[in-house]
């Protein structure tokens, strides 16, 4: 094993990006459409660009590890993508700000490019028209860039999130990563000092590196049986650390975490009352973006208490 | 457990589950059981052991493989990968693993409800598009935040999306899945464990599924 598994994010990333590709997620903009439009925001006042593309569609990752599809579409689909990306933006960083996006395509990307045999049948498929994916796009997280630009972001805090008890969820296809994530993927703290830096209190819980469940689709088929008495562990940790909120980095995980909380409720667990937002919506929230753009209508759990405890509405 | 019979050994099972050569390193496992362990599935479901299935797999014996439940918990979290000392990709065996069990009939119900979302996107291009109230209420949300009210997706990369599912035979392959019967799976690696284990609220064997379809 030479290839080291924990780097910097200068090593990782290298020059901060004055323009990047920004990844569509599905979920990301149906189910939470505050966390794209925040991340916009946060990356706009921290000054740098950001590209989308319609022709993008889904990474077809989540669907293909839940066995629903052969591995080629995936395959023809990230080579299309990224082609896309490498023929239109030349140059430019592909970031992802949904933990799945990131996974499926790092993983995907690593298949294309060792074997040729899989990169010349997508490119075929593909080059029908007119793309061709040469294995140049480089994958990144957002929450990578938050944290190289963690100094950038202390000092455009407007509204410091004083006494704010926030614990994080680093979400598994970031932390599973093997090689070259930015942190230990067993003991991560880069979100917590990106907490610290926005001046809130971050809190370790026990099961902060533990699955939302519903990777996989298993929220789908197994919530009963095994996601609700996994999950009501994690939140069990996070009440008893008295967790106020709770961030994601993945609209999936988001999902799992604030939708199901309620259901815990209703069978006996509990019951836990944490806000689950995204950490480009807190960064948003303490970098001084309208409350209103950060969509938090569409949470279940309602963020309103912490809003008011920092002294914003949600009109604001 | 009836004794497995000789035509239940496959000595290329690895090979026939590992088509498409995802995991070439299986037979490294050390059996160290570090998988296991750490595996959060395992910690609610006992009888769901990764290591015993890596054996499983190797020795060529099939029989409890294919029809069981505890395959289709596995939440694809990757905690055995990222422990294992060797670096098997065990979420990418799993995968292969299922499409083999589906083949075979089995799990069709675990996968069934998800593939709906498919067809679905092969319409939009995004995944997990929700029914006419749902779609309203993502429109309505997206208004209120100032944005487009909905995610801009070409009708270019729609149909090329489409194209790519039916060009690479999965739109033909998930067909096919719909149209089969369904044989029961049933938690088949039980043996050797504390029946207490399943006495527990939640691990009852055979209460899943009641929220999925
Ligand atoms: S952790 Fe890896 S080597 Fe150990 S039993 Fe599991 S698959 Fe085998
Ligand atoms: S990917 Fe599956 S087997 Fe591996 S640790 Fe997660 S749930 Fe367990």
């Amino acid at each position: 094993m030479n290839i080291q598994r924990v780097i910097t994010p200068r090593e990782r990333i290298g020059k901060v990006p004055d323009k990047l590709f920004l990844f569509r997620s599905c979920t990301g903009s149906m189910e939470y459409p505050g966390t794209e439009n925040g991340i916009k925001e946060v990356l706009k006042i921290l000054g740098v660009e950001v590209v989308m593309d319609p022709d993008q569609t889904c990474c077809s990752g989540y669907i293909l590890t839940c066995s629903g599809y052969k591995p080629e579409p995936a395959l023809a689909v990230t080579a299309r993508n990224l082609g896309l990306v490498e023929q239109r933006y030349d140059g430019l960083d592909v970031y992802a700000f949904c933990n799945g996006c990131f996974g499926y395509l790092s993983e995907l990307t690593h298949i294309l490019n060792q074997s040729q045999s899989y990169k010349d049948m997508s490119n075929q498929l593909v080059g029908q028209w007119g793309y061709h994916y040469q294995g140049k796009a480089r994958i990144f997280h957002v929450q990578e860039l938050y944290y190289q630009l963690i100094e950038k972001i202390r000092e455009k805090v407007v509204h410091p999130l004083t006494g704010l008890r926030v614990a994080s969820h680093y979400g598994c296809h970031y932390l599973a990563q093997q090689y070259g994530i930015l942190d230990d993927g067993d003991l991560p703290t880069f979100h917590e000092e990106i907490i610290e830096a926005l001046g809130g209190t971050p809190v370790f819980y026990k099961e902060r590196r533990m699955c939302c469940g519903y990777a996989v689709g298993r929220g789908f088929t197994h919530k009963e049986s095994v996601v609700q008495p996994h999950l009501a562990r994690k939140f069990d940790s996070a009440k008893e650390e008295g967790v106020e909120l709770m961030t994601t980095v993945c609209p999936g995980c988001n999902v799992a975490l604030d939708r199901e909380q309620i259901k815990l409720a209703e069978r006996g667990f509990g019951p836990y009352d944490i806000p689950v937002i995204d950490l480009g919506q807190l960064i948003g929230l303490a970098l001084g973006v309208p409350v209103w753009k950060l969509g938090f209508n569409a949470n279940t759990i309602p963020v309103d208490g912490i809003l008011s405890k920092l002294g914003l509405g949600k009109g604001d | 457990m009836p004794r497995e019979k000789d035509r239940d050994w496959d000595d290329n099972l690895y090979s026939k589950i590992d088509h498409y050569n995802l995991v070439e390193n299986l037979e490294q496992c050390l059996q160290c059981g570090k998988c296991t362990g750490n595996c959060p599935v395992a910690a609610i479901t006992p009888s769901y052991n990764p290591r015993v299935i890596v054996n499983d797999i190797l020795a060529g014996s099939s029989v409890r493989l294919l029809d069981s439940e505890e395959i289709w918990r596995c939440f694809w979290c990757a905690n055995c990968y990222r422990l294992c000392p060797v670096d098997i990709h065990y979420p990418l065996l799993m995968m292969q693993l299922r499409y083999m069990a589906l083949e075979n009939g089995y799990g069709l119900k675990y996968v069934l409800p998800i593939n709906k979302f498919t067809f679905r996107a092969l319409e939009k291009g995004l995944t997990f598009v929700p029914g006419k109230r749902g779609v309203e209420k993502i429109m309505r949300l997206r208004t209120s935040i100032g944005v487009e009210p909905w995610p801009q997706v070409s009708e270019k990369a729609i149909r090329e999306y489409r194209a790519i599912f039916e060009q690479t035979g999965a739109k033909a392959w998930m067909e096919n899945i719909q149209n089969m019967t369904e044989k029961p799976v049933r938690f088949s690696y039980l043996e050797g464990r504390m029946a207490n284990e399943y006495t527990k609220g939640n691990n009852t064997p055979g209460t899943d599924r009641q929220s999925a379809g």
